[in-house]
């Protein structure tokens, strides 16, 4: 299995095996890093080492500043996710890696590091690290704490103290991954896995002790093309291709409700772009507006559950976060459709980060109190300018300035009574009020 | 049939049999997936063969029939309509039914090609079965086939981005069904399914052999109807897309074939499309029918029943969720139909305009005298339901109105409808396990609550109306982990200062209105300020949430949070301006502060051309005040000296 480990532009071309496919079209996608590695010997070729240089530092220096962080690797099945997050023991992936410099860190902040590894098989949770009889049973919760965040509900934590026993953790999870494939045929390529290290760092924030959490998810996801294992049932077809079944009337139904949703909300611009679209990311689109104040738009709810991997990446989707995504394809002109796809999502996935937006009033009032501030503003700068034309307004040091303010602001005091009788709606003019209590 | 002899037909059943299992299996194995389907295949290959031979055996009105194997190729489209009722052998006649035999073969290999991904094989068994069908009329025998051979088409041609071409082969098939129907109302007794012609002998009661050839029937008209939901869809023709959908949804539960919680929930699902296009009559339906036949799933197993065994836990906890959804869909309901009325009856500074409202009134009165047929019939069109749910529907309905409400009566009527969802939801979805929905519930009923207060005259109560929004939204602002649940807690934030600040001006309202006296009480000022201060915390708290790790604030502000950060600026800047205090040297303090945050946002506008258009009015606003608020500074600084 050649490994592919790549993410930069990447150029497509149909043309290269005419055998299998006489497709013209030359594509182009463009990403941040793209790696070749199907031969050591080629000039270009990039190794794990390169690979963790690029990624996994940026992941370690992420979470020492404080940052959640996302790893996760998507493609095809063969196409090198799992040797890329976990590697081979001859050519460790960037799990491993990162555990182990992870580690050399912990020991100068001292602090503990709690790491979990857990599986995700048609919206099951099972804990990788369980031992003994407690393995059984059968699907972890899923749950959200206030203090916490998302987590699932029973995950064994495990602490280690050194870096052997961090590579015997993760080893057993392989194991047990491994393990469950022999069930279930082709499991691992169906399941998601998560291995996630708590990062914790105490610091002296104004000479008191406090804690900064973070948390580093390395996430090897589930091949592509059947990361659903409901992937010809549930899965919304693209395009304009039909759902032959029912049992789809749900996602169709969602999906009506959601576009009519943003278009009666689109007036603020890319407002789509950041809801999901039904993919890995397709979180209902939180009752969540742009700005623009007011407007028309309605906000529903359409009850349609996030799969557990949103739900438990959630934190890594939103803002505060720093999420690296890895996509892997194969150089064969047989996956042309699969590599398409994948850069297609890869490319996607930059814009499908979940981000709600903040509902605002919309202020009529305000902004006319304001209006009519301003107005008596420029009206006491027109009688003040009229009264002393000379000098100029900025200044201060003007013997005769104050005086001529003081008059001013007499007059402006006898006005009070008819201030005070004013409709209520308008009587919030602070240019007097202040200066009327002080005079009282 | 009759010339066919009985053990042939045996035969050719068990045969049939036989490939219908094949075509249903699921055992094939990852690298030859299609193997049990290709099997099926030759079987049905052979049927075909043998019902070829037998028409050549007793072909006697044959010459009309061959000659269509020699016409032209046609183009993919559909072209039968009218002739398909006229023109032909009658469905019942010997060749109408030896057509009609091998259509329904030809359609099963059809289908069995697009199935093994073959799909031009496939359109060409499934044309081959159009041709057939061409010859006869539609007739008991074989309408269920025409509807059946179009649907698939549908299907092969959206699959290859022709959509017009499957439209066009959908609405065949439902002007077919219906024109069928319409003429066809007494005879639906007699109804056959080609199909099970083959079948026929297995079945032990004919009565049990019409029932199912029946829905079959029905059955493939309700696929005709989501196809075409499907098609209209991506045509762009969303409200022809609900229309079907809400069809789709209306057949499933008249045939009785549905899931009650999964029915329940996409009946509430389309509600929400209906409220987002202000159709609340419609939703309103579609959420009464949710709530009533999501009550056929049955009950909750209790708490202790779920701790014995795990499918039960599982299904309390799916019974529960799904209510609780379906609660939500209904929060949502009350909610807009408040916000909805709001925005109709608000003046240009967002309080109740009587003028309108009275309007509006008198408007309501003439449309109820006059409730027209045609509405009654749209009415009707809508409706969901069987004989024993359909009571049940119309009486939740009854319980909350579907029209704007007009005044404080009518209003908090759909308030106490919502906020009882809104308990309802949070039974389910708590705080400890579900944040963000229940934080999501939370908001909606802050926002029912903001609805409401926009009807009630007495600004006291008003007052306290946004005094519960704070205090549900306060602690949970203060207690969820910064990190995790930034986003939300930032709209925490901001509607906490905007309540803060709403409750500021009626604190002032109230007192202006009650002060017959020169001045407010030192008791009122007190109030006034801290709401000021508690609205400048809000806002300053959500400003800071931008800002980095280390504390600093970003250059550029990202694309969502740009305008909400500069009003935020904004409304801080005419806050601190806004606080009362008989210091010169604390007002000076403030006053500064304020011109900073103008300035703030006068000087990101200028670095950042392309963020003036978010926030127009705010730049305009400030830029006046950045050039005018020195003058009052100065103003307070000569006092102050003067009175050195």
């Amino acid at each position: 299995m050649p490994p592919q480990i790549f993410s930069s532009a990447i150029t497509l071309d149909g043309r290269t095996d005419g055998a299998v496919d006489s497709r013209e079209k030359l594509l182009e996608f463009c990403f941040d890093y793209c790696y070749w590695s199907v031969d050591p010997a080629d000039p270009h070729y990039a190794s794990q080492e390169e690979v963790f240089q690029d990624l996994g530092v940026s992941v370690l220096s992420g979470a020492s500043e404080g940052y959640n962080v996302c790893l996760f690797a998507y493609g095809q099945t063969g196409s090198g996710k799992t040797y890329t997050m976990m590697g081979t023991p001859d050519s460790i992936g960037l799990t491993p890696r990162i555990c182990q410099v992870h580690h050399w860190i912990q020991d100068v902040v001292f602090s503990l590091c709690p790491r979990s590894f857990l599986e995700i098989y048609n919206e099951r949770v099972r804990d990788l690290l369980r031992q003994g009889e407690q393995k059984k049973r059968a699907s972890l919760r899923v749950r959200e704490h206030p203090e916490k965040g998302p987590y699932v509900q029973d995950l064994s934590q495990h602490v280690v103290s050194d870096c052997k026993q961090a590579m015997d953790l993760l080893e057993e999870g392989i194991a047990n991954r491994i393990t469950a494939a022999t069930h279930n045929h082709d499991a691992s390529s169906r399941s998601h896995a998560i291995f996630t290290i708590q990062y914790t760092q105490a610091t002296l924030e104004n000479n008191l002790p406090s804690e900064t959490v973070s948390k580093i998810n390395l996430v090897d996801l589930a091949g592509s093309e059947r990361a659903d294992p409901h992937y010809c049932r549930d899965r919304l077809t693209e395009g304009s291709n039909i759902n032959k079944s029912l049992v789809t009337l749900g996602i169709v139904i969602s999906a009506l409700a959601q576009n009519s949703q943003m278009s009666s909300s689109c007036q603020s611009i890319n407002s789509m772009a950041s809801e999901g679209d039904g993919s890995m990311v397709g979180s209902h689109s939180s009752s969540l507006s742009g700005g623009g104040g007011g407007g028309g738009r309605r906000h529903c709810f359409i009850p349609y559950r996030d799969s557990v991997l949103t739900w438990l990446l959630k934190d890594s989707l939103g803002g505060n976060s720093k999420t690296i995504m890895i996509a892997t394809v194969s150089p064969s002109a047989n996956s042309y459709n699969e590599t398409l796809s994948t850069l297609r999502y890869a490319a996607h996935a930059r814009n499908i980060v979940n981000k709600p937006r903040v509902n605002e009033d919309a202020n009529v009032r305000l902004i006319r109190e304001l209006r009519e501030e301003i107005d008596r503003l420029k009206s006491m700068l027109l009688s003040f300018e009229m009264r002393n034309p000379s000098p100029s307004l900025s200044d201060e040091r003007d013997g005769n300035l104050s005086e001529i303010v003081l008059q001013n602001e007499l007059k402006v005091t006898q006005g009070r009574h008819r201030w005070l009788h004013l409709p209520d709606r308008q009587c919030s003019s602070q240019l007097i009020k202040p200066v009327f209590f002080h005079l009282i | 049939m009759a010339s066919l002899g009985s053990d042939v037909w045996r035969a050719i059943c068990d045969k049939f049999t036989n490939a219908q299992n094949l075509t249903e299996s699921r055992n094939d194995p990852e690298n030859d997936p299609f193997r049990s389907k290709y099997k099926a295949r030759e079987l049905l290959r052979e049927i075909y063969c043998s019902l070829k031979s037998f028409e050549a055996v007793d072909g006697e009105e044959d010459s009309s029939g061959e000659s269509g194997d020699q016409r032209p190729i046609e183009p993919p489209v559909d072209g039968q309509r009218e002739d398909v009722f006229g023109q032909g052998f009658s469905g019942d006649s010997p060749a109408g039914l030896r057509a009609a035999k091998l259509g329904a073969i030809e359609y099963y290999l059809g289908v069995n090609h697009i199935d093994t991904e073959e799909l031009s094989a496939g359109q060409e068994h499934l044309m081959n079965c159009m041709k057939l069908l061409e010859r006869c009329r539609v007739s008991s025998e074989n309408v269920s086939l025409f509807i059946h051979v179009r649907n698939q088409l549908g299907i092969l041609w959206a699959g290859r981005d022709e959509t017009e071409t499957a439209q066009g082969f959908l609405e065949t098939a439902e002007y077919i069904y219906q024109r069928y129907m319409k003429e066809q109302t007494l005879a639906l007794v007699f109804f056959f399914y080609v199909s099970s012609l083959y079948s026929a002998r297995l079945t032990h009661s004919p009565f049990d052999f019409l029932q199912f050839s029946f829905l079959r029937f029905e059955l493939a008209y309700t696929h005709t109807m989501y196809y075409l939901a499907q098609v209209y869809k991506n045509l762009g023709e969303t409200e022809r897309a609900a229309t079907y959908c809400h069809t789709t949804l209306q057949r499933q539960l008249k045939l009785n074939q549905f899931s009650p919680m999964e029915w329940a929930l996409n009946a509430a699902t389309l509600s929400q499309y209906y409220i987002t296009k202000g159709r609340y009559m419609e939703g309103r339906h579609c959420l009464s029918a949710a709530t009533v036949i999501s009550g056929l799933a049955g009950e909750v197993p209790s708490e202790a029943a779920a701790q014995e065994s795990e499918t039960e836990s599982e299904r309390r906890e799916q019974l529960r969720q799904k209510r609780a959804e379906i609660a939500r869909c209904w929060i949502k309901y009350c909610l807009n139909l408040l916000q909805d009325a709001k925005k109709l009856l608000e003046d240009n500074i967002g309080e109740l305009d009587t003028d309108r409202q009275e309007e509006l009134k008198r408007a309501r009165r003439r449309e109820e005298e006059e409730e027209e047929e045609e509405e009654k019939g749209r009415k009707n069109a809508l409706l969901f339901g069987s004989e024993d749910t359909f009571d049940s529907i119309a009486s939740l309905e009854e319980k909350v109105n579907c029209l704007s409400p007009l005044e404080f009566t009518e209003a908090r009527a759909i308030f106490l409808v919502g906020q009882n969802y809104v308990t309802q939801a949070k039974e389910f979805f708590q705080m400890d396990g579900y944040v963000t929905d229940h934080i999501e519930i939370l908001q909606d009923h802050s926002a029912l609550f903001r609805g409401l207060a926009f009807f009630e005259e007495d600004l006291e109560r008003r007052c306290k109306m946004h005094k519960r929004r704070v205090d549900m939204l306060e602690p949970i602002c203060i207690d969820l982990n910064a990190q995790y649940y930034l986003l939300i807690r930032r709209q925490l934030m901001f509607e906490l200062a905007e309540t803060y600040n709403e409750m500021m001006d009626l604190k002032l309202s109230l007192a202006n209105r009650q002060a017959d006296t020169q001045s407010l009480d030192n008791h009122t000022i007190k109030k006034f300020n801290s709401l000021c201060s508690a609205s400048i915390k809000y806002f300053q708290m959500f400003l800071d949430s931008l800002c980095s790790p280390e504390g600093k604030l970003p250059e550029h502000l990202e694309e969502e949070v740009l305008r909400p950060a500069l009003v935020a600026r904004f409304r801080v800047a005419r806050l601190y301006s806004r606080l009362i205090c008989s210091l010169p040297s604390i007002q000076l303090d403030n006053l500064n502060k304020s011109l900073e945050n103008y300035k703030y946002v006068a000087q990101y506008c200028e670095a950042h051309p392309e963020a003036a258009a978010a926030v127009e009015t705010e730049l305009e606003l400030s830029k006046e005040m950045v050039d005018l608020l020195p003058l009052k500074i100065n103003r307070i600084k000569a006092r102050m000296a003067l009175n050195n």
